[in-house]
């Protein structure tokens, strides 16, 4: 009995087997461009970048030598990475809170329903939309420091005393770039937020009216728990890019003046590009990966869980 | 409201009626005015950069450096010489055609990678195609600060060093885990039956996929080419490494760089340059701007 039924179902367990392993293939060869260029273009420079922080490499040099941790020790003894490293954190953090703060405002005041409520969505997602490295050339000339027109409004509406530099002055300057961050991610807080309060169940949020929760209490223990995640999402996402950019610093001050608004990212392109130090470059990139690490843990987290939603 | 209380005419009603109306009518307008109000600063803060980089655009350099008058409007007529100036004296042309090309590749290489990549990820049902798919955003989230020193090895030991086709090669490391991803999302919503009907026609896998598959997801595969575009046009830091030569380098980082000549910044021609392209690419983000946060939040969001 038993044989006989092993003889019947063997057919079909071949034949399965023999779709699963043709779907196999022609899965993996789908996804293998992907796989590869990634690999190639982005885990090979990775893992290379561990290997020229650990050596002497330069850009005029034919050798490279293993030289062990020395280039970090080198690096944060130095005082300029010092401060780059913590004017890094600084600008992250700072324009992480305003962003937060600004988005989630203009969030609340985008979902109400007014008239010309999608023209007024495009208009202010502008600063997000616009090229990095456009946006901070038209602040760079409002920062002018004789034609600034920040300067012009400023004295007249008498928010701003005498006519500041901006980006001359140690303690303006990081000011100055930090409201150029800020002045383009609010947009970005705001829409994702939008999102997330969309998808707040209204049902919820009637049952709450019905068991008499007042308008605090309702976005206190309904909206709040709902939207949190959603903005910590759109933040951690933002930070990978406003950690990593380089073009506002850059373009505005290159690190200037004295210092003030030197990042990592600028000073891993002066000494490894610039000065063609690629091992010790490398390494002042690298001082961003445990800073990175957490954020791209929790983002990839998210992603997980979409997937077995 | 005390007034009308109390009687129950139907003529009286009807006042009642247009008066709650009237009340209705009142407080929608004052809550307009309120919204309104709260969203003006940030509507200004938004739009006053752009707008003061399109009057600069047209100022004539006098009218510009003139501190007696009022900047932010036009006290003689309004010149086209900044933006003939870009394209006689400059390589704004070389730019903007630089741009769309490397635009261009960038998007098609994204789409033949990312096309089957987002479908096998979607459709096939792979072992461990979980873990493939976030091996793959994850290079989206690997920023170029930490890539750009061993990227410019590797390119300097090919001969494309200093031309667009160096962006060519990189660009797609940020545009396929984006684009994959999304497109991934698009082919999830397309029916399974679709496909499988084509399968009992005849089709094999790969039939099925272009024959049927394909068609119905036009408008992901539009929306990725858009965001391959956006994308690219975003760098600065890829392009100000693997590009020095002037005639070779993409609109964003040539306005940056070779606008500046000695110390002088010429402000009109270099708010022409950057308006000339910033607005289209606003523009087309602002068109797109649903599914470009869907793509990012719909982490989150389900």
């Amino acid at each position: 009995m038993a044989n006989a039924q092993a003889i019947i179902t063997r057919p079909a367990v071949v034949r399965h087997r023999a779709f699963t392993a043709e779907r196999l293939r022609f899965g993996y060869s789908l996804l293998a461009p992907a796989v590869v260029y990634m690999a190639v273009l982005v885990g090979v420079p990775f893992f290379f970048s561990l290997y020229l922080a650990l050596s002497d490499a330069s850009v005029g040099g034919t050798t490279a030598n293993y030289v062990g941790l020395s280039n970090f020790v080198a690096v944060l003894q130095d005082g300029t990475i010092q401060q780059a490293l913590r004017n890094t954190i600084v600008f992250t953090v700072v324009a992480g809170i305003f962003k937060g703060v600004l988005g989630t405002l203009l969030a609340f005041l985008l979902i109400q329903e007014v008239r010309g409520k999608k023209l007024i969505r495009s208009l202010v997602v502008i600063p997000w939309t616009l090229p990095v490295a456009i946006s901070a050339l038209a602040w760079k000339w409002m920062y002018d420091p004789q034609f600034s027109a920040i300067n012009y409004v400023g004295t007249r509406l008498h928010l701003i005393q005498g006519w500041p530099n901006w980006l001359g002055d140690s303690f303006l300057a990081p000011v100055a770039v930090i409201s150029v961050n800020v002045w383009r991610g609010f947009p970005f807080a705001a829409i994702v937020l939008m999102a997330g309060m969309s998808a707040v169940p209204l049902e919820l949020l009637d049952a709450g009216k019905v068991d008499g929760a007042n308008f605090f209490l309702r976005y206190r223990y309904i909206v709040i728990p709902v939207i949190a995640p959603i903005l910590l999402v759109g933040l951690l996402f933002d930070t990978v890019f406003t950690l990593s950019d380089i073009s506002i610093v850059y373009l505005l001050t290159l690190g200037g003046p004295m210092g003030a608004t030197e990042i990592l990212p600028t000073k891993a392109l002066e000494i490894g590009i610039q000065a063609g130090a690629l091992g010790r470059g490398a390494s002042i990139s690298l001082l961003l990966f445990p800073i990175l690490l957490p954020v791209v843990y929790v983002l990839l987290r998210n992603l997980r869980r979409r997937e077995t939603l | 409201m005390t007034a009308v209380r109390g009687h129950a005419l139907p003529l009286q009603r009807v006042g009642l009626m247009e008066a709650g109306a009237r009340r209705a009518k009142a407080r929608s307008l004052r809550r307009h005015l309120l919204v309104y109000l709260g969203l003006v600063p940030f509507i200004a803060i938004a739009v006053f950069p752009v707008v003061w980089m399109g009057i600069t655009a047209f100022k004539t350099d006098a009218d510009l450096v003139n501190p007696t008058v009022f900047p932010f409007w036009f006290h003689q007529h309004p010149t086209w010489e900044h933006f003939t100036y870009l394209f006689q004296h400059t390589y704004y042309g070389d730019w903007i055609g630089n741009t769309m090309l490397i635009a261009a590749c960038v998007s098609l290489i994204t789409l033949l990678v990312g096309v089957p990549g987002g479908y096998a990820l979607a459709r096939v049902g792979l072992p461990g195609s979980e873990n493939m798919g976030i091996g793959i955003f994850l290079g989206y989230l690997i920023p170029p600060i930490l890539l750009f020193i061993p990227l410019s090895r590797v390119v300097a030991l090919t001969h494309i060093i200093d031309t667009k086709w160096a962006l060519v090669l990189v660009y797609p490391t940020f545009t396929i885990p984006y684009c994959t991803w999304l497109l991934s999302g698009f082919f999830k919503t397309v029916p399974p039956e679709i496909e499988e009907a084509a399968r009992v026609d005849g089709c094999g896998r790969l039939g099925a996929l272009i024959k049927t598959v394909l068609p119905v997801s036009v408008a992901g595969i539009l929306t990725a080419v858009i965001f391959a575009f956006t994308l690219t046009m975003q760098d600065f830091l890829y392009s100000l490494v693997f590009v020095s030569v002037s005639d070779q380098k993409p609109v964003p980082l040539g306005v940056a760089t070779d606008l500046i000549r000695g110390d002088v910044y010429y402000w009109g021609s270099l708010m022409a340059g950057a308006l000339l392209v910033g607005i289209p690419v606003a523009i087309l983000y602002v068109f797109f701007l649903d599914q470009f946060i869907s793509g990012i939040t719909s982490a989150a969001v389900k």
